[in-house]
């Protein structure tokens, strides 16, 4: 039995053009299936638990390497230096952390946190692998309640981590809570393909192709068909912008990469 | 616009692989930890900025205003053109090459030099590098027939060079030498001897036949 049908209440009207998830204060969606909020992150954690060991390579099957070229343009637009105190949210297994760490130096710090003990351990294994050690905190933290004082970060990213927050405003509240004023927060996530040639295409691939590479490499289709169905249900970019400036972000921007398959939002606290 | 960011990826790929085949260049690699360099070129629309560790992390930031704020937080920031690009080898240069106006350079001079003298020292046993593919006898006969096939190379572009010049400056020739006189005189000779024993012989001929008559 997969993930999704051991926790799912009801099913949802699967629609992928939907503009912003629908949430009832009891319910929210995992996937195209609506869920217990209080149930959703166990989830989500389960998902990740089943992938964190093939994590990497999956994300480089599917997106034929890309995804670095997102990450990257996501570290070009973050304004990182040294002495820069930088948190790596939903940072999964440390691809953003291991950049960071290196531009922010012995002056600064990075914190890798994720909701997910199995994806941090195997973040943590493999910065520790590279030689990154020293200026590299880890903590298991759930983003709608970060764990840290107010004002504590000059950045905040969160890459491909937002879509399985259950609740997205309360994240973005937190996230606006601990960064420093002048500080920017960088929201790297899937988005709405701008073309609709490009839309029916993705759609195709995500629905049909995706989860039978996630059966063949990591040898769990569900929790990739769970990962097409919340892309999905994912804001879209003018929809986060507008949550992003609801929970008090200023100059909130995004940038459409890859024809809008994934789009870096970006906003300052001041 | 991830243009920019393959690029830097493949200038960064390229520049580790380079430090990781000579572990001599830790040393000077230490020296500039911790400092950046922006390297701004006129003709490309990002500005590539080299962050030292105990590697290089490369990031191509895009000139606009934003981005303009954080151009000064790099250690040291160099402007130049796409010509200029390759004086940067030889650092001792670069004050010249400000002097032109042909580089700008705001900040530590001493992390633009640091990288030029990194890359520029770089040792690399490429002989060794192949050994571990092929093992010490075929990389070693490989290179040995590559530096043969070179220094011939070599020897017979020098060769060549040398008769090229020497047919350019020598003066082209507008007389004879006095030994090619000699040659054709001596020739001349020889022709009117034997014409005029030609001659004697007609003659000889032509009476002994009106004898006859």
């Amino acid at each position: 039995m997969s993930v999704s049908e051991k926790h799912a209440s009801t099913a949802a009207n699967p629609s992928a053009s939907n503009k912003q998830a629908p949430e009832s204060t009891e319910k929210t969606h995992f996937g195209f299936q609506q869920v217990d909020k209080s149930a959703k992150a166990s989830m989500v954690a389960e998902v990740f638990q089943s992938v964190a060991a093939k994590y990497d390579i999956m994300n480089d099957v599917m997106s034929l390497g890309i995804h670095r070229l997102w990450k990257r343009f996501t570290i070009d637009c973050s304004g990182a230096r040294a002495g820069h105190k930088v948190l790596d949210l939903a940072g999964g297994t440390g691809d953003l952390t291991a950049k960071f760490s290196r531009i922010v130096g012995e002056s600064g710090e990075v914190v890798l946190a994720d909701i997910n003990d199995a994806m941090l351990r195997v973040g943590r294994d493999k910065l520790r692998d590279k030689g990154i050690v020293s200026n590299v905190k880890y903590v298991q933290a759930n983003a709608e309640a970060l764990p840290f004082p107010d004002n504590s970060f000059d950045i905040i990213t969160i890459a491909f981590g937002l879509r399985n927050v259950t609740d997205k405003d309360k994240a973005l509240a937190s996230m606006y809570r601990v960064l420093k004023p002048g500080g920017r927060l960088l929201v790297l996530e899937f988005s709405k393909p701008t073309s609709e040639v490009l839309n029916k295409v993705y759609d195709a691939y995500s629905f049909h192709l995706l989860p039978k590479i996630g059966e063949l490499v990591a040898k769990d289709g569900d929790s990739y068909k769970y990962l097409a169905e919340s892309i999905r249900m994912h804001p879209e970019q003018d929809v986060l912008k507008d949550m992003m400036q609801g929970a008090g972000f200023e100059q909130v921007t995004y940038h459409n990469l890859t024809g809008g398959i994934v789009a870096l939002h970006r906003g300052f606290k001041f | 616009m991830l243009v920019g960011q393959l690029l830097s990826a493949g200038i960064e790929l390229a520049l580790n692989q380079l430090l990781q085949l000579d572990p001599d260049c830790q040393g000077r690699l230490k020296k500039l930890s911790g400092k950046q360099l922006q390297v701004s070129v006129n003709e490309l629309p990002w500005s590539l900025l080299f962050t030292f560790s105990g590697q290089i992390d490369v990031s191509a930031l895009e000139r606009n205003e934003e981005q303009a704020a954080m151009e000064s937080s790099a250690d040291c920031h160099i402007t130049l053109g796409l010509g200029t690009l390759s004086d940067l080898k030889d650092s001792s240069k670069i004050s010249q090459l400000i002097q032109q106006g042909k580089l700008d350079l705001a900040g530590d001079i001493n992390v633009a030099q640091g990288f030029s003298n990194l890359m520029k020292e770089l040792d690399i046993d490429w002989e060794e590098q192949l050994s571990k593919y092929t093992g010490d006898v075929v990389a070693h006969q490989t290179f040995s027939s590559v530096k043969s096939f070179f220094t011939s190379a070599q020897q017979e572009i020098d060769k060549l060079a040398a008769q090229f010049s020497t047919h350019l400056t020598q003066p082209e020739a507008v007389a004879v030498k006095p030994v090619e006189v000699d040659d054709f005189c001596e020739q001349v000779n020889v022709l009117r001897s034997a014409s005029d024993r030609l001659e004697a012989r007609i003659d000889q001929l032509i009476a002994s036949q009106q004898d006859d008559q």
